[in-house]
C-alpha cells in the first residue's frame, strides 16, 4: 500500500465523518435561506418572534457563560497554583474531586445539584427546614442568572480551568518565581508580574474551553434551568418542536461564535513566548499602593487561596454527590416524608412504571453507542494524529479539530440529523446509528488530542528515525516503534471519549429517535417527576463514572 | 557590613542530611567559594542563606541580624542562578529594572542605577532585546546586573557559570571577581569546578556529604590540604600507602613496601603508623633530581594539549602519574622504558590511613 493512498483514505474518512457533520449546519442555513428567513424573521403570524427568542437565549447564555468563566478564573487559577506548586496530603484526592464533574454524565450531576439545593432531601432538610434551601428559580445577585444553574455550570467548567492552568504552571520553571522574590517582590507581586503573564496562554485556553463547555452544556442545564432557556436547550426544544430552520439558524450562530472564539485564541497561544508580555503602565504612586496592598495580602491573607477553592469544590462537587447517595438510601422503600411507597425507589423501578427495564435498555444502548463510536473514532484518530505530526497541513487539521470539541453538542446533533437524516442524504434514520455517527464527531478530536499529547512527550520521532536508519520502512517504523509508544495515549483517549459518549445529552436528544441513553433517561425521569427513579439512575451513573476514573488512575499511574 | 554567619545549620530531606551542622562565617567584602562534588549540599546551603529553603536547625545571621524567619524578599540579597532565569517575557531593560520596580523605587532613580549597572557590568546587549536573543554569557551578565540593581551588598551565586561554554566561563569568572571587588560586595560562589574556585576566591570552602571538611586560601588548599579528600578533589594527586619507618630531624621516612622508601618533611605522624602518602603529579619529575627517587616502568603516555602525562608502574604494582609540560628538546621515554621518578620531600604530604579505606575516603559521593 502506498503511503499516499493511506493518507488520502484517512483524509476522506475524516472529512466525511468529522468535518462534514461539523460544518454542514452552516451550509444548510445558506442553502435554505428562504425557509430560515420566513420562519425566523418574517413569519406571517408571529413576525420576528423567533428571532427575538434567539437573541434572548443568546444573551442569557452569554451572561451565564461569562459569569461562570469569570468565577472559574478567580478561584480556579489560585487552586491551579496550589495544585501545581505545593505538596500536601490529599492532593491526589483533591485533583480527582475537581476532575469528577468531567467524568460524571452531566444530567446525573445536574440532578444531584438540584436535589441538594432545592429539595428537602438536600441541604434544606439538613438545616432543619421543611423545604429546599433555595428555590429553583432564585436568582443570584449581580450576575442575574439563576443560582443553581450558575453552581452547576461552575462545577462542570471548573476542571477545564484548573487542570489546564495547573498543567501550564507546572511547565513553568519555579526559578523565575524565586528569582522574583530574591529581587524583593512579595508572593502576590511575583504572581502578578511573573507567573500570571507566563501562564496566560494556559489561562486563556482554559477559559476558552470552560466558556465553550458552558455555552454548549445541555444535560444538566435541562434539569436545573427552570424557566430559563439557554441557547443549547433552545436548539433541543425547537428541534423537538420541528422548528428546524430556527434551530438550525441558532445552531449555526453558535458554530460561528465557536469559531470566532477559537481562532484568535489559537493564533494568540501559538505566537510564542513574547506574545504574552502584557505591560500595564500604571502611575508610580498607584504602583506603590498596589505593592503595599500585595504585601499585606501576601503576609496576612495568602492562606485564603488555599481555603476558598476547597470550599467551592466541597460545595459544588462533594456535597451533591453525597446528598444523592444519601437520598437513594432514604427513599429506598418509601418516601421518608409522606411514607408512601409510590415515592420509594423500589416501587418506581419495579412497580407499574417499570423504570428498571427502561434503565436496562438504556444501559445497553449507551454502552453500544459508547463502544462503537469510540472504536471507530480511535480508528480514524490514530492515522489522523500521524498526519498531524508529519504533514505541513497538520496544524490546520488540528485547529479544525478543535471546533467539534467546543461547539455546543446540540448544534452538532442537529447538523448530523440534517446531514444524514431524511431531510438531507436520507441514509440513516434517527436512532442508535445516528447517535453513533454524532458521537464519532466529537470523539475523534478527544482521542487525537490525547495521542498527540503522548506523542509529543515521548521523543517518538527520534526513535522512528533510528528505526529507519536501521533499515525499517516508514510504515514498519510506525508499526514497530511508534504504535507501542503511543499506546498509553490511545488508551487514555479511548477512556476519555468513552466517558464523554456515555454522558452526552444535548446531541443525543436530537438524534436518538426512540433509542434512549441513560443520561437522557434521567432527564425524562425528572420531567416526569419520577424523582426516586432519577435518584437511583444518577447514583448508577456516578458509580459508573467512578469506575472509569479508577481505571484511568490505575493506568496513568504506571 | 554584610558579614554572614551560619551556626549549626542543618537541613534534612528524609534520611538524607543535605546540610549537617554547618558553621561558617563569611567576612565582609570577602569572595568565598564553596566547592564539593555534586549532591554534597552546596545548593542547599546557599538556598538556606537566601531564605529559599528553611533550615531544620541552626541560625543564620546576615550583618549581625538573625534572619531565620525573614522571608526571601526582605533578606536584601542578590542571587544568581545556574540556569540564569532571566524572565523570558521581559526585555533586558525589563529584567534589570525589575527589582527596583517591585520595590517601588522612583523611576528616575531606577533608570539612573540601571544605566550605571549596565555600564559597570558591561552588558553589551541592546536593552530592548529579549533574553532568548542573547548569548549565554550576556544573559548571565544581565542576570548579575539584575541581582545587583537592588543595591544588595551580598551576592549569592549558585554555579553561575555552569550553563556556559568553556571559553565564556573562563572569561566571565574574572569579570565576576572584578565586579564584586569594584563594588565592595561580599560574595558566596558555589561551584563544583575547583579550578574556577581556586582562581577567583579569597577563600575556598570544601564540602562533602553535607559537611564542611576544610576551608582555606586557594594556595593553602593546593599546597597543604589538611584532608586526603581535599588533596584529591582540589587539583590532582598520587596516593601511595606505607608505614612510618623513622622520624629524623630531616622529616619522616615512609616505607612503601617492596624496598621503596620516601622522605617527607612532615613529622607529625608517629613511628610505625600506617599512612597515605600524597604528591601532585606536577611536582614529580623524571630522573634522579633529589633524594626521593622511585624506580619504575613507563606504561603509557597521554598528551593533552600543552601537557604530557606519564604513567609509571612501581614495583608493588601501583601506578603513579607524572605531569610535565611538553618541551620539544627533552626526549620523552617510551612505554616499557625503565625510569626514575623524583619528588622533593617538601611536596610529599602524609595523612593517617583512613579508617574506611583509601578508596572510599576519596570517592566523590
Ligand atoms: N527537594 C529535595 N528533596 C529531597 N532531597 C533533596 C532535595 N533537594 C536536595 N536534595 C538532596 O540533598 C542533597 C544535597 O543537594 P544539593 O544541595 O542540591 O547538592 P549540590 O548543590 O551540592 O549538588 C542531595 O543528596 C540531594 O539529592
Ligand atoms: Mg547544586
Amino acid at each position: 500500500m502506498s503511503s499516499r493512498l493511506v493518507v488520502s483514505c484517512t483524509l476522506v474518512t475524516f472529512i466525511i465523518f468529522v468535518m462534514l457533520p461539523t460544518f454542514y449546519l452552516i451550509s444548510y442555513v445558506f442553502l435554505r435561506w428562504d425557509e430560515v428567513w420566513y420562519e425566523v424573521f418574517a413569519n406571517p403570524i408571529i413576525g420576528d418572534e423567533n428571532w427575538r427568542q434567539i437573541i434572548k437565549a443568546l444573551i442569557f447564555s452569554f451572561r451565564l457563560s461569562l459569569s461562570t468563566v469569570a468565577f472559574d478564573l478567580i478561584f480556579g487559577v489560585p487552586l491551579a497554583y496550589v495544585l501545581a506548586r505545593k505538596r500536601f496530603p490529599g492532593k491526589g484526592l483533591l485533583e480527582d474531586l475537581v476532575t469528577l464533574p468531567l467524568v460524571i454524565p452531566t444530567s446525573g450531576f445536574g440532578f444531584a445539584t438540584l436535589v441538594t439545593w432545592t429539595t428537602v432531601a438536600g441541604l434544606g432538610g439538613l438545616l432543619g427546614m421543611r423545604s429546599g434551601l433555595i428555590s429553583l428559580n432564585a436568582v443570584a445577585p449581580f450576575i442575574n442568572v439563576p443560582f443553581i444553574l450558575f453552581i452547576v455550570h461552575v462545577a462542570l467548567t471548573f476542571p477545564y480551568v484548573v487542570r489546564t492552568v495547573e498543567t501550564k504552571i507546572q511547565s513553568i520553571d519555579m526559578t523565575y518565581e524565586i528569582a522574583s522574590r530574591t529581587l524583593g517582590a512579595y508572593s502576590l507581586t511575583t504572581f502578578r508580574n511573573i507567573l500570571f503573564p507566563l501562564a496566560l496562554p494556559g489561562i486563556f485556553s482554559g477559559a476558552v474551553l470552560a466558556f465553550a463547555r458552558s455555552l454548549g452544556e445541555t444535560g444538566a442545564t435541562m434539569i436545573v434551568s427552570g424557566v430559563s432557556t439557554t441557547a443549547s436547550i433552545a436548539i433541543v426544544r425547537w428541534a423537538s418542536e420541528f422548528k428546524i430552520p430556527t434551530a438550525a439558524f441558532m445552531g449555526s450562530l453558535l458554530v460561528f461564535i465557536a469559531w470566532v472564539i477559537i481562532l484568535p485564541a489559537e493564533i494568540y497561544v501559538s505566537r510564542g513566548r513574547r506574545a504574552h508580555s502584557l505591560s500595564f503602565s500604571v502611575p508610580m504612586n498607584l504602583t506603590r499602593r498596589i505593592i503595599r496592598f500585595e504585601r499585606f495580602l501576601s503576609r496576612k491573607l495568602f492562606f485564603i487561596k488555599d481555603i476558598v477553592p476547597l470550599v467551592i469544590v466541597a460545595v459544588a462537587v462533594v456535597i451533591p454527590i453525597a446528598v444523592v447517595l444519601n437520598s437513594v438510601i432514604l427513599y429506598w422503600s418509601a418516601d421518608p416524608y409522606t411514607g408512601k411507597i409510590e415515592g420509594g425507589v423500589v416501587h418506581q423501578l419495579f412497580g407499574p412504571s417499570n423504570y428498571f427495564s427502561h434503565l436496562l435498555k438504556a444501559t445497553l444502548t449507551s454502552i453500544i453507542v459508547a463502544l462503537v463510536s469510540t472504536y471507530i473514532a480511535t480508528c480514524i484518530a490514530i492515522p489522523i494524529s500521524f498526519i498531524i505530526e508529519r504533514r505541513w497541513y497538520g496544524r490546520i487539521i488540528r485547529t479544525m479539530l478543535k471546533v467539534p470539541l467546543i461547539i455546543p453538542t446540540s448544534s452538532l446533533g442537529l447538523s448530523v440529523l440534517l446531514l444524514w437524516g431524511s431531510s438531507g442524504l436520507n441514509l440513516v434514520s434517527s436512532g442508535i446509528w445516528m447517535i453513533i455517527l454524532t458521537h464519532i464527531v466529537f470523539s475523534v478530536p478527544v482521542v487525537v488530542e490525547s495521542i498527540i499529547a503522548s506523542y509529543e512527550g515521548s521523543g517518538i520521532q527520534m526513535y522512528e528515525e533510528s528505526a529507519r536508519t536501521l533499515g525499517a520502512t516508514a510504515y514498519n517504523a510506525i508499526e514497530a516503534v511508534s504504535l507501542p509508544l503511543i499506546k498509553g495515549g490511545v488508551f487514555t483517549g479511548f477512556i476519555l471519549s468513552f466517558t464523554r459518549s456515555l454522558g452526552e445529552t444535548g446531541a443525543t436528544f436530537i438524534v436518538m429517535g426512540r433509542d434512549l441513553t441513560i443520561p437522557v433517561l434521567v432527564v425524562n425521569m425528572v420531567e416526569a417527576l419520577a424523582i426516586p427513579a432519577a435518584l437511583f439512575t444518577s447514583t448508577y451513573l456516578i458509580a459508573l463514572s467512578l469506575v472509569m476514573l479508577a481505571i484511568v488512575r490505575v493506568f496513568t499511574q504506571r | 557590613m554584610p558579614e554572614v554567619k551560619l551556626v549549626n545549620v542543618t537541613k534534612r530531606y528524609g534520611r538524607i542530611i543535605a546540610n549537617d551542622h554547618i558553621n561558617l562565617t563569611i567576612k565582609d567584602k570577602e569572595y568565598i567559594s564553596v566547592i564539593g562534588p555534586s549532591g554534597c549540599g552546596k545548593t542547599t546551603l546557599i538556598k538556606c542563606i537566601a531564605g529559599i529553603i528553611e533550615p531544620d536547625e541552626g541560625e543564620i545571621y546576615i550583618g549581625g541580624r538573625l534572619v531565620n524567619n525573614v522571608p526571601i524578599e526582605d533578606r536584601g540579597i542578590g542571587y544568581v542562578f545556574q540556569n540564569i532565569a532571566l524572565f523570558p517575557h521581559m526585555t533586558v531593560w525589563g529584567n534589570i529594572t525589575y527589582g527596583p520596580r517591585v520595590r517601588g523605587f522612583p523611576p528616575e532613580e531606577t533608570e539612573a542605577i540601571a544605566r550605571e549597572m549596565i555600564e559597570m557590568i558591561k552588558v553589551t546587549a541592546r536593552v530592548d532585546a529579549y533574553p532568548d536573543e542573547l548569548s549565554g554569557g550576556t544573559q548571565q551578565k544581565t542576570a548579575v546586573a539584575r541581582a545587583l540593581m537592588t543595591r544588595s551588598r551580598l551576592l549569592l551565586l549558585d554555579e553561575p557559570l555552569g550553563a556556559l561554554d568553556l571559553k565564556v566561563r573562563a572569561a566571565l569568572r574574572y569579570e565576576l571577581r572584578r565586579i564584586v571587588k569594584d563594588l565592595g560586595l561580599t560574595a558566596l560562589h558555589v561551584t563544583h569546578d575547583q579550578e574556577e574556585a581556586m582562581s577567583i576566591s579569597d577563600r575556598v570552602v570544601v564540602m562533602r556529604r553535607g559537611r564542611i571538611i576544610e576551608s582555606g586560601r586557594p594556595i593553602e588548599l593546593y599546597m597543604r590540604p589538611k584532608k586526603l579528600f581535599t588533596a584529591n578533589f582540589v587539583g590532582e594527586a598520587n596516593f601511595l600507602v606505607g608505614e612510618v619507618k623513622l622520624i629524623t630531624g630531616e622529616g619522616s621516612i615512609i616505607d612503601l613496601g617492596d624496598g621503596m622508601k620516601i622522605l617527607s618533611r612532615d613529622r607529625s605522624r608517629e613511628m610505625g603508623e600506617r599512612v597515605v602518602v600524597a604528591f601532585r603529579p606536577e611536582f614529580a619529575s623524571l630522573g634522579r633530581t633529589c633524594e626521593n627517587a622511585l624506580a619504575g616502568k613507563m606504561t603509557s603516555i597521554i598528551y593533552s594539549g600543552d601537557l604530557v602525562r606519564l604513567h609509571v608502574e612501581l614495583p608493588n604494582g601501583d601506578v603513579i602519574v607524572v605531569k610535565r609540560s611538553l618541551r620539544l628538546y627533552e626526549p620523552i621515554p617510551r612505554a616499557g622504558d625503565e625510569v626514575t621518578v623524583s619528588v622533593p620531600p617538601e611536596n610529599i604530604l602524609v595523612y593517617p590511613y583512613p579508617e574506611r579505606g583509601l578508596h572510599r575516603e576519596l570517592s566523590l559521593e
